[in-house]
């Protein structure tokens, strides 16, 4: 029997981890047919514009609108982590005299010390995406990254999302250049900073595992943290 | 964090923001770029710097939680579609 056409369906969620699998085009999936169709189309226009006006800008914004449109909530669905409580720290002492510290869930960590997901050295991001189904189920790993550690011994690996930014400049999810330049509006640097996969259980990742980051991070007598979730 | 008395700031790209509010985060800088690239584009120093500032500003001015401050576009230029459905 002769193999028969993909539809479009098939076509528009073979973006998120399938055939044609790329993380900055996964949310096609999210998108009904008639979307994703309204999409392309739309995408092709702005093509055309931005050679008239040369302004590339305009693709980019139209990829930024279906992607903010294909992650909004649905009308109606369930949303599993909304907390009523919204609790709210103040710093104890001056910014200038506070160290600041950086957790992150882009799945960073220093080139020496790969945490070698489910025993594999030199996971590739390939295999990383290949095996998301896996990371989504497993206990999120911390990775220690000192934060003098030099900007260049940082290496990527998230099956979760599009490292090529990350890949090229650690900063774009791992501002640890920007931190530095701030010392001095800030009082200091925390000695350790943190990344994890954040393509993680989410349920460990409250229950089990933030229990004890939260007193690492207050043990390293960390006065004011920035997260940046990817 | 905010619980064990530690504040915390959060940047979220735009797709994200929903998460953020339910999360009821308290200090967020919301940044006009695509999922995977919280502060934009590599080697953009002069927008990563703009970002961490804001988020440090948070610190600051904010009053109480799910303060959230959305970056606008790095050149400032808005651009709607052209596109009209139909009609061309």
């Amino acid at each position: 029997m002769a193999e028969s056409e993909p539809t479009f369906k098939e076509f528009k969620d073979s973006f998120a981890y399938g055939s044609r699998s790329d993380l900055s085009f996964k949310f096609l999936k999210n998108l009904g047919s008639d979307e994703a169709a309204d999409f392309f189309q739309e995408l092709l226009w702005e093509i055309g514009e931005a050679q008239d006006g040369g302004d590339l800008g305009r693709v980019l914004d139209s990829v930024l609108r279906w992607q903010v449109k294909a992650y909004a909530p649905r009308t109606g669905a369930k949303r599993r982590w909304v907390y009523k409580d919204a609790p709210f720290a103040r710093l104890a002492k001056p910014l200038a005299e506070s160290r600041l510290g950086l957790l992150t869930s882009s799945g960073h960590f220093v080139s020496d010390d790969d945490p070698e997901p489910f025993g594999v050295a030199g996971m590739t991001q390939g295999e990383a995406e290949a095996r998301i189904d896996e990371f989504l189920r497993a206990m999120p790993y911390l990775s220690v990254i000192p934060s003098e550690t030099a900007t260049e011994l940082l290496r990527v690996r998230h099956g979760g999302y599009d490292v090529r930014s990350v890949a090229r400049d650690p900063n774009v999810a791992f501002p640890v250049d920007r931190l530095r330049e701030a010392v001095g509006r800030v009082g200091g640097l925390a000695s350790d900073f943190y990344s994890f996969v954040g393509a993680t259980a989410q349920g460990r990742l409250r229950n089990e595992a933030l229990p004890d980051w939260v007193r690492r991070i207050r043990d390293a007598g960390i006065d004011v943290l920035l997260l940046v979730p990817v | 964090m905010e619980h064990a008395g530690i504040p915390t700031l959060s940047i979220y790209v735009k797709a994200f923001r929903h998460v953020a509010e339910e999360m009821g985060l308290s200090r967020v800088v919301v940044t006009p770029y695509l999922m995977g690239r919280p502060l934009g584009p590599p080697g953009d120093v002069l927008g990563q710097r703009a970002i961490v500032d804001t988020a440090l500003d948070l610190l600051e001015t904010a009053d109480g939680p799910r303060t959230i401050v959305e970056m606008p576009a790095r050149d400032g230029n808005e651009r709607p579609s052209l596109h009209k459905r139909g009609r061309y």
